[in-house]
């Protein structure tokens, strides 16, 4: 009975082990992360709870960009020449952040021929925390080499980062998933930003002033892992640019909702106005200050 | 032989746990979902897997916080599971401000998506719950639309 007990074992483990050998790295499936081996920054699930979705969406900043008819640059983008020198868990989260942020640009303005670097870049770091597994390589390089498959090669890409950052929250990896939010947030603020300089748009302008809100809830999140010594080296470095938001204000006016049924479809209207109030100077200092913190975490 | 009974089943465990395959289904129901929003740019998706409520109580629910953009028109699509046995819907809140809904409890009509053309950035909050408390499996989508 124990005999036969074993060999079912023993044949469901080699069957899922096979199930799942097909996408991801054999032999680093079962290593045990660097962040799980320090106690202080393993933070209780409660104190994550409060986590907010869609913090900084590589989407959401370069649909904008395009809306304003900018003109696509790949001066913007960080380089991908050393990702081999990413060797900590913690330089490639937010790097694998950084490159997200920048792979949206890219499907955005359907530059496919540039893509391959980039999933390549964010393949080689998801490796390296683990989370490869969800990063469909073999199909988003397919997908790459023709520019019709712009919808899905969007949709798997942000599907991959989404099970990615899920994953790290699930498994009390937390801190990478923070890390990997603090990428995405600075190269989209740093990518608003610089676009700014040249194409100095009232929209872009107000995008600028109204990351004071997502830097504020990103600096809390940060302070959760007070004990993570590297998270903490993170956090000194955006002080002084939450310094330069500090006067920055927005004001709301409330209006009366609407709700519409059109062509069959639900449409919710919120009639609020709200109003950043930012001056030329103040976006000066935010520029100024989002290049120096921005180049300073992608050369560490 | 009862230790390595032991040590395999913890191997079968982890690597269970761990397996990619272990969230198969809910991946097939996020694409499909995904699909069914129509010509927009997927963004999140809310998976849930609810128990049934106990009687007279308040419904069990899901929540998720989420940050919004000014000027964006986003569309919100609820699909509850093959399998599932209550039907999912999904509401949004602005603080304690019900702003959106799949279903409207005064004609007692369900849609499977809602569109909401958001005005002001900031933190929104989703509530996923299954009607009359039953336990249920389904997942929310947050799809952009356009720049307003």
């Amino acid at each position: 009975m124990i005999k036969k007990c074993f060999y079912i074992l023993l044949t469901v483990c080699m069957l899922n082990a096979c199930g799942s050998c097909g996408n991801r790295g054999s032999s680093s499936d079962l290593e045990v992360p660097d962040t799980l081996m320090y106690s202080d920054a393993i933070i209780p699930d409660d104190e994550i709870s409060g986590f907010i979705d869609n913090m900084s969406s590589p989407v959401e900043m370069a649909a904008l960009i395009k809306s304003l008819d900018v003109k696509f640059s790949n001066k913007y983008l960080a380089s991908t020449d050393n990702v081999e020198d990413f060797s900590t868990e913690y330089q490639q989260a937010l790097n694998l952040g950084i490159y997200g942020l920048d792979l949206g640009y890219l499907n955005m303005y359907n530059k496919t021929n540039a893509v391959l670097d980039y999933i390549s870049a964010i393949k080689t770091l998801a490796d390296g925390i683990n989370v490869g597994q969800f990063f469909d390589f073999a199909t988003l390089r397919r997908l790459s080499q023709n520019d019709q498959n712009l919808d899905s090669l969007m949709y798997i890409s942000v599907h991959s980062f989404n099970q990615m950052d899920r994953y790290l929250r699930k498994n009390k990896r937390s801190n990478l998933s923070v890390l990997m939010i603090t990428g995405v947030w600075i190269e989209g603020n740093y990518l608003v930003t610089q676009v700014y300089k040249e194409v100095p748009h009232p929209e872009l302008k107000e995008k600028i002033g109204e990351q004071k809100i997502v830097l504020d809830k990103l600096m809390l999140f940060l302070e959760v892992f007070k004990n993570d010594k590297q998270l903490q080296a993170i956090a000194n470095d955006l002080k002084p640019l939450k310094e330069q938001y500090k006067d920055i204000t927005i004001t709301i006016q409330k209006g009366e909702p609407q709700a519409i049924e059109k062509d069959g479809t639900l449409v919710f209207i919120q009639n609020d106005v709200s109003i950043v109030n930012i001056t030329d100077e103040q976006v000066k200092s935010i520029i100024a200050k989002t290049e120096e913190v921005r180049n300073k975490l992608i050369s560490k | 032989m009862r230790q390595l009974i032991k040590t395999l089943f913890s191997t079968l465990l982890l690597v269970g746990l761990t397996s990619p395959l272990f969230s198969q289904d809910n991946m097939e129901l996020v694409g499909q979902c995904a699909a069914s929003a129509g010509n927009v740019t997927y963004l999140k998706d809310f998976p849930v897997k609810l128990d049934a409520g106990t009687p007279g109580g308040k419904p069990p629910s899901a929540k998720f916080s989420l940050l919004l953009s000014k000027n964006t028109n986003y569309r919100f699509t609820i699909c509850s599971a093959p399998d599932s046995e209550g039907e999912a819907m999904l509401q949004l809140f602005e603080m304690n401000n019900l702003i959106g809904s799949t279903y409207n409890s005064t004609t007692g009509k369900d849609y499977p998506s809602f569109d909401f053309k958001c005005q002001v950035t900031g933190v929104y909050h989703i509530f996923i719950s299954f009607k009359d408390g039953k336990a249920g499996d389904a997942v929310g989508i947050l799809s952009f639309i356009e720049r307003l």
